[in-house]
């Protein structure tokens, strides 16, 4: 009899594993809330568009600090290799590159570069090559971020410390552009 | 008949504790991540480290979570005694030092929606938070406006502060961890 219970009981304990591990596993397939399309209705692909600030009842991405503006670009590699330039304020800010997932890849912000702009080219595996075959003299001094997705999320947050700054805040991020440059 | 019935029994069990364990896991962030008082750090979603649980919470919140190397962001949703918070007490934050050289601080509901007040306000920074000459700092979060460090937070039902840190030495990896301010309640209604 207690021999039974305890057969019980491990088949128990191991069918209520797997069923958690499938579980796990498999939530990420089924969620919908992928920040790729979620990010779809504020604007075309290959271009930064400004998020609206987070306020009661504006939708925007979840997770992102009031205390910040934001800006974004949803990225292709089907062009070429795309170039991510900015000069933002002299506040704090950050770039970071986000698979269409959601998941973060590369980022920087105004401590670790410690210069007042951003040029950064994300390529892949191919652009990479071709560069280091042919490198054209103005990719010198940029950074070159090496990039398995085909697509991807750029995120510029930049901090707003006084509400009067806002305006001017909003400015230095319209300077931000994401554009795919064919090599050669 | 037995073997029915002994089936009837254990699959409403099997059910139970696999997917509910799998929802305790995935509901919080409790995978890879640290307590510092009433706050809990959430974990970091790098694509190439992210762990199993950090990535089915994410997807199903479709949260842009901060990058390792960008700062860290901890959550309360208790107070130092463990009590829930709710918005018809008076949220009391006490600190000794600054927790990073940039940090804001977010009351929002349970869900971690913002809610709407008549201020508008709806975060505080280190920049604009007022210290004794110590460097000692407190901030009332209630529905209720009141001198000194104010954050205006929701009236009632529960409520969720987001601590961001950015700027800061400190990472999950860190063997040491930030002092983060002390978490109290008063005055509920």
């Amino acid at each position: 009899m207690i021999l039974r219970a305890l057969v019980w009981l491990l088949g128990v304990a191991m069918i209520a594993g797997v069923l958690h591990i499938v579980t796990v596993f498999g939530v990420p397939h089924y969620a919908v809330h992928e920040p790729w399309d979620e990010l779809a209705p504020f604007g075309p692909t290959d271009r930064f568009v400004a998020l609206p600030r987070v306020a009661p009842g504006v939708k925007s991405l979840p997770g992102l600090d009031p205390a910040m503006m934001q800006t974004v670009c949803r990225f292709t590699l089907g062009k070429g290799p795309v170039r991510i330039r900015v000069t933002p304020a002299d506040v704090y800010w950050s770039l970071s590159l986000y698979d269409r997932h959601g998941l973060h890849v590369w980022g920087t912000d105004n401590r670790v570069t410690g210069q007042k702009a951003i040029d950064i080219l994300v390529a892949n595996d191919v652009h990479v090559a071709q560069l280091r075959e042919n490198a054209p003299d103005e990719l010198e001094d940029i950074v070159v971020v090496d990039w398995k997705a085909g697509d991807g999320i750029a995120l510029i947050q930049i901090m707003v410390p006084l509400a009067s700054m806002e305006g001017e805040i909003a400015a230095s991020l319209r300077t931000a552009s994401c554009v795919p440059t064919p090599l050669g | 008949m037995r073997l029915f019935l002994s089936l009837l029994l254990t699959i409403p069990i099997v059910l139970a504790l696999g997917l509910g364990s799998a929802w305790y896991m995935i509901a919080a962030p409790r995978a890879g991540t640290v307590e510092v008082g009433a706050w809990r750090a959430l974990p970091a979603a790098e694509a190439e480290t992210i762990d199993p649980y950090t990535r089915a919470r994410i997807a199903r919140t479709g949260e842009i979570a901060m990058a390792a190397g960008e700062g860290l962001t901890f959550v309360a949703t208790h107070d130092d005694p463990g009590h829930d918070l709710e918005g018809n007490c008076e949220i009391h934050l006490v600190a000794d030092t600054a927790p990073a050289r940039l940090w804001t601080l977010t009351a929002t509901g349970a869900d971690g929606e913002p809610v709407a007040t008549p201020s508008k306000r709806t975060h505080m920074s280190s920049r604009e938070v007022l210290r004794d000459g110590n460097g000692h700092w407190d901030v009332v979060v209630n529905a209720t406006a009141r001198s000194g460090n104010w954050l205006p937070g929701p009236g009632k039902g529960g409520v969720r502060l987001t601590l961001r840190l950015y700027d800061t030495p400190f990472n999950l990896g860190s063997s040491s961890l930030p002092t983060l301010p002390k978490v109290e309640q008063r005055a509920c209604r």
